[in-house]
């Protein structure tokens, strides 16, 4: 009996502590998350419990809610939960839009293949090239795409693609509208030059 | 002659006489041109000015029409607050061994979101369900008022789902659970605790390059339920469900602590103790008598999980155990207390690339009553039509005593769809 009451105050005043600790810090909504981290992030949690959900099945309001209520879900912290809302607002524009915005900028590359693939591929391609999400098409394998020439692979990145039979479909510019027409020509040397059987 | 040259003299003074005349007259039309010219060029001027005040207006105004198009646009994308709806809902076909087949309406669980800016978030869970007899059952499954206090925490206040354990918080809805039935033990009425009433604080931690999520929570906690079998009382069940009352004045306090030493492999512990009592009678014979002042008694939790997702692989399982002291007090209705323990161990595999998942899982929940228990083994296989709309179908073989509905066989089939 003393233990329990032992185990039980011990118990309050921790959670006492803690949330005298925490002081109300709402950041200034919404606050900005890094594209890349965000990525990894959804890469990582969202299939913990359940299948995941494509950046285009929602509008950026839609997934603000989603997300802030997928932190208190599956316990993810105040940034990570910034960081995949940026990735999941920044992967659901559509190739028309994206292209049209990309249309005026007409930048020339500035960016390495290997930064590209890092920034952008690698969360769910892997760096390995191998897929790091189930479905995510094994740049090594027998029926790799990369049996498909420059030109089909650049619409796919354009454009973005939905293997067939796979649970969800690659983001236009894998869901980072900045990459220009070289960025991608640049990024798919280097896919062909490291990820080569 | 003369008389001629007079008229001509006078001709000629007349019009020596007019002809000043008509030059002033013509000064004086010359003047009025000039100033009909300056008139007109003024008027020109001033339509000119018109027309270009009129364009500026007419740019202006559009000006004006696209800056409140793109201000209605950018209120409508990021407004302060913020309302969403999501959720879930199943329907389906049931087969029982030895028994009529029926179409069900699983559930339909619309979830509301009420968001201001990154501060504070309404959640709220209804679920719906068609009873045997056709009528309607509405329940609140869960009503919080989240405070995001900072990164790392956030206090939910309210009724909540249990955080023991991962199934009944996160793996309960139709679309998420890869079964088309909960697991036994892990319904509303078995060993996990399916929701309280209170307060909870949980967030997430990095931790020396790994991953930690926590909750802690005191809430009002669980009621008991005792059965009446014509002669004496015998505890029944726990009921934990999020009761808006605390019957027996002692708060139940809890949590679960979980790690990710690695990404996609998730480990937790949980735990809850507290008081519960009597507050409930089964009596299917109407000859019970009336339940004195029932005495608080110790009521622990325990619980280990673990998930891992592993390429095409999905493993995960889960051990939970509620357990209810005795009370040897007089008056008391059921003295003896009870233990309801249940676990269960589950591998999905997902056919990349295709839209198959199949799934085995097996199950086993002991409680104080034999009648209860099963063993379960079942095995199902899913379709995706998306990745939130599961077409399943499962067999089970359940074990329990014979000539229970425990005992009974199931093919169950499912469409889920989470929206």
């Amino acid at each position: 009996m003393k233990t329990r009451q032992i185990v039980n105050n011990t118990f309050k005043t921790i959670a006492c502590s803690l949330i005298l600790y925490a002081t109300a810090q709402a950041a200034d909504y919404p606050a900005p998350g890094d594209f890349q981290k965000g990525a990894k992030a959804w890469a990582n949690n969202c299939g913990r419990c359940h299948n995941i959900r494509g950046a285009r099945e929602l509008r950026d309001d839609q997934w603000i809610s989603t997300v802030y209520h997928m932190r208190v879900r599956a316990g993810l912290t105040g940034q990570e939960s910034r960081d995949i809302l940026t990735f999941l607002q920044g992967s659901n524009t559509p190739a028309h839009a994206i292209n049209a915005i990309q249309a005026e900028k007409s930048v020339a590359t500035t960016t390495s293949g290997k930064s590209i693939y890092n920034q952008t591929c690698i969360a769910c391609h892997g760096a390995d090239g191998r897929g790091g999400l189930p479905g995510v098409p094994d740049f090594l394998s027998d029926n790799s795409p990369m049996s498909k020439s420059d030109d089909i692979l650049l619409q796919n990145i354009l454009n973005g693609y939905h293997t067939p039979g796979n649970s969800m479909a690659m983001p236009p510019k894998g869901g980072n509208p900045n990459l220009t027409q070289a960025d991608m020509e640049e990024v798919l040397r280097y896919i062909r030059q490291v990820f080569k059987k | 002659m003369q008389l001629k040259q007079v008229y001509i003299n006078r001709m000629m003074t007349g019009i020596l006489l007019v002809l000043p005349m008509n030059v002033m007259a013509d000064a004086a039309y010359d003047t009025l041109q000039r100033q009909v010219e300056i008139l007109q060029k003024q008027l020109q001027d001033v339509q000119q000015s018109m027309e270009s005040y009129q364009k500026k207006s007419d740019s202006e105004n559009d000006k004006a029409e696209l800056e409140k198009k793109v201000e209605q646009a950018s209120e409508w994308t990021s407004p302060n607050t913020l309302i969403h709806m999501s959720g879930y809902a199943d329907v389906g076909y049931t087969d029982v061994e030895n028994d009529d087949g029926s179409f069900n309406v699983g559930t339909f669980s619309p979830i509301f979101h009420f968001q201001y800016r990154d501060l504070v978030m309404l959640e709220s869970e209804l679920e719906f369900k068609v009873e045997a007899n056709g009528e309607t059952d509405v329940a609140l499954e869960y009503l919080t008022v989240d405070l995001f206090l900072n990164d790392y925490m956030v206090l939910v206040a309210g009724k909540f789902l249990s955080p023991v354990g991962q199934f009944r918080q996160n793996i309960h809805p139709s679309w998420i659970n890869k079964m088309p039935s909960a697991v036994p033990g892990f319904g509303h009425d078995g060993a996990a605790p399916v929701s309280d009433l209170g307060i909870q604080l949980r967030g997430g931690l990095p931790i020396y390059g790994m991953r930690a999520n926590y909750a802690v929570y005191v809430a009002n906690g669980p009621e008991l339920i005792a059965e009446w079998d014509g002669t004496e009382f015998e505890l029944d069940g726990i009921e934990a469900e999020g009761f808006g009352d605390d019957s027996d004045g002692d708060k139940v306090i809890g949590g679960r602590i979980a790690l990710l030493p690695i990404p996609k492999l998730e480990i937790g512990i949980s735990a809850a103790t507290g008081k519960a009592a009597v507050n409930k009678v089964e009596d299917d014979s109407n000859t019970a008598p009336a339940i004195g002042t029932e005495q608080a008694r110790d009521y622990d939790v325990l619980g280990f999980d673990v998930a891992w997702q592993l390429n095409n692989f999905d493993i995960r399982g889960e051990y939970v155990q509620s357990k209810v002291g005795d009370d040897n007090s007089a008056g008391v209705s059921a003295s003896e207390g009870g233990k309801w323990t249940s676990w269960y161990t589950q591998l999905a595999y997902r056919f990349l690339p295709g839209k198959y998942e199949a799934v085995l899982r097996y199950a086993d929940f002991d409680s104080p009553h034999a009648s209860a228990d099963q063993e379960q083994i079942a095995i199902g296989l899913n379709y995706l039509f998306a990745n939130n709309v599961i077409g399943k179908i499962a067999y089970e073989n359940n074990k329990g005593v014979a000539g229970n509905t425990s005992d009974q066989d199931h093919i169950l089939f499912q469409l889920a769809y989470g929206f």
